[in-house]
């Protein structure tokens, strides 16, 4: 039996994400109990699937944000650890051009309707998912609706009074 | 009771006969909705079943980006518009999260939020409960059913003015206080209501045609309900004893005992059977919290203007289907940056092509009543 997260602190968990993954780690810290990291794209997998044998066997929510601002697209993974009550969140920034990064299928099943959503809504490319289709969205529609330049007329914008 | 009646998967599969694909749905009574499940059939057994969803969609989380932080309460409604309350619930614990504790909720609220909430889940369970022994084709449970549901309509309708959905709660509290005759009116449903589960019993539970028609089906094992993420009765009826309500508390749940009921196979039985013991639990909730129902506020002292610190955060709730959470990213405005909503009905509805394989068609629409989707939600 290999290393869990048993006996281990959130700041633990950290520590021992960092010295696995040294560089690829960005940026790392705790809040509120829950450990959050943001992970090169190249090692996002390795990463997550690391978080998963320590004990991180659930995986709440797979969602995407456009940061515009930075010209990036960003993949956030919330998971938590039922047996031993810890939660994570893993966030990966990919270029809004060209953004692909790699499926977790193979670690969570439940990855596979989350990514096609992301996918569908956001257009980054799962590499890897068997069925990477469109989801909630009809097959032929045109462009990424939650990216924040996506233009629709019949979109009501708030404004103001 | 009875032992599983069906031979194991590979068995009734052995001799393949020509395969035909049929479409269950988008417009199909037992659909709960419009759900199209492309079924691949052998004869009447069902070798793959994919799901299409989407028939419902309107961009609930672009419209949420582009209104004020409360204005988006009434969207959340729409989500699962059995539970409006709990989805109102879910919302503005979130965004109060957001703001980190700045926003500090008044005892009563707090107490009318569990009990609204906790009468939804019974409403939502009610509703279940009914629509489900119609897909089985007992219509008499439907009918008790939606008489006990019918009452805590009328509870709500007296708190908030509405029957379906509701906007009550408020970033900071609630938006009224009870009504005078609520507290009597509720305690006199409870009474009503708790000498009728028996009755439901009578009618479910002992009855050998309901128990036949759903055990031994759907098997969601202990592995595959945690890989696939499935929450609430889903993931309790596996044997997995998780219920946000104690092993994340938010509110004030962990003033109260309950129990927290799990099922042992993970069939269809074993989800009837966890939801109809939580109804118990929640009277016993109800119960409890109206004895310590303290006056005063109802409303927080909440600013102006609201705009939450820039930030991200997941929040998540025990609705009456399972997890449902809101990730909400804040950018310092007014408006949320990115408001995405993890459906519990979404997640544990993408089980169902890990389960289905091996059934008979017959049994589909026992396995997927057993789900509990609405798709509003999974839709979104």
């Amino acid at each position: 039996m290999g290393l869990t997260a048993a006996s281990m602190t959130a700041d633990q968990i950290l520590q021992a994400l960092k010295e696995r993954f040294g560089e690829a780690v960005l940026q790392g810290d705790v809040k509120g109990g829950e450990v959050r990291v943001t992970v090169t794209p190249s090692q996002s997998v390795e990463l997550l699937g690391f978080l998963c044998s320590l004990g991180f066997e659930y995986l709440n929510c797979l969602s995407g944000v456009d940061w515009i601002g930075q010209g990036e697209l960003e993949v956030v993974y919330n998971l938590s650890s039922l047996q031993y009550k810890h939660k994570a969140e893993v966030n990966v920034r990919i270029p809004r051009e060209n953004p692909v990064v790699r499926s977790v299928i193979s670690i969570w099943k439940t990855a596979n309707w989350h990514e096609r959503e992301v996918y569908d809504l956001l257009g980054i490319r799962f590499e890897g998912h068997p069925d990477h289709r469109r989801i909630l969205l009809s097959e032929d529609w045109v462009g990424h609706p939650l990216r924040k330049d996506y233009e629709d007329e019949r979109l009501v914008r708030y404004t103001p009074a | 009771m009875a032992e599983t009646v069906q031979a194991p998967v590979e068995e009734r599969t052995k001799d393949r006969m020509e395969e035909m694909y049929v479409n269950m749905g988008p417009q199909h009574p037992s659909t709960h909705g419009v759900l199209r499940l492309l079924l691949k059939l052998d004869g009447e057994v069902v070798l793959e079943c994919t799901p299409y969803i989407g028939y419902l969609h309107r961009c609930h989380e672009k419209i949420g980006e582009n209104r004020t932080y409360t204005q988006v309460i009434p969207y959340t409604d729409r989500l699962d518009y059995l539970a409006s309350m709990y989805n109102n619930w879910g919302y503005v614990l979130a965004v109060e999260r957001l703001f980190g504790g700045d926003i500090k909720i008044p005892e009563r609220a707090e107490y009318i939020r569990l009990i609204l909430g906790e009468l939804q889940r019974i409403a939502s369970h009610l509703i279940w409960l009914g629509t489900f022994g119609l897909d089985l084709g007992n219509f008499t449970i439907f009918m008790y059913c939606f008489r006990e549901r019918e009452m805590i309509l009328d509870l709500f309708e007296s708190v908030s003015g509405q029957r379906l959905n509701y906007s009550f709660y408020r970033i900071g509290g609630v938006a009224l206080d009870l009504p005078d005759s609520f507290v009597s009116d509720c305690k006199a449903f409870l009474e009503w209501f708790k000498p009728r589960l028996p009755e439901y019993d009578a009618i479910t539970t002992d009855n050998i045609i309901w128990q036949k028609r759903t055990q031994g089906l759907g098997i969601l094992p202990k592995d595959i309900a945690l890989s696939c993420a499935a929450s609430g009765p889903m993931l309790r009826a596996s044997g997995i004893k998780w219920d946000l309500r104690r092993e994340d508390p938010y509110g004030i749940y962990n003033r109260f005992e309950f129990d927290i009921p799990v099922g042992e196979n993970g069939d269809v039985w074993d989800r009837f059977w966890v939801r109809r013991r939580e109804m118990e639990e929640s009277v016993k909730i109800v119960e409890q919290a109206l004895e310590q129902l303290p006056p005063g506020e109802v409303m927080g002292k909440v600013p102006k203007k609201l705009a939450p610190p820039p930030g991200d955060l997941y929040s998540r709730v025990e609705s009456p289907r399972g997890e449902l959470g809101f990730y909400l990213v804040s950018d310092g405005s007014t408006k949320p940056y990115r408001y995405k909503v993890r459906s519990p009905a979404f997640v544990n509805l993408s089980t169902l092509p890990s389960i289905a394989p091996g059934h008979l068609v017959a049994d589909m629409v026992a396995i997927l009543g057993s789900i509990d989707i609405v798709l509003g939600e999974v839709d979104r």
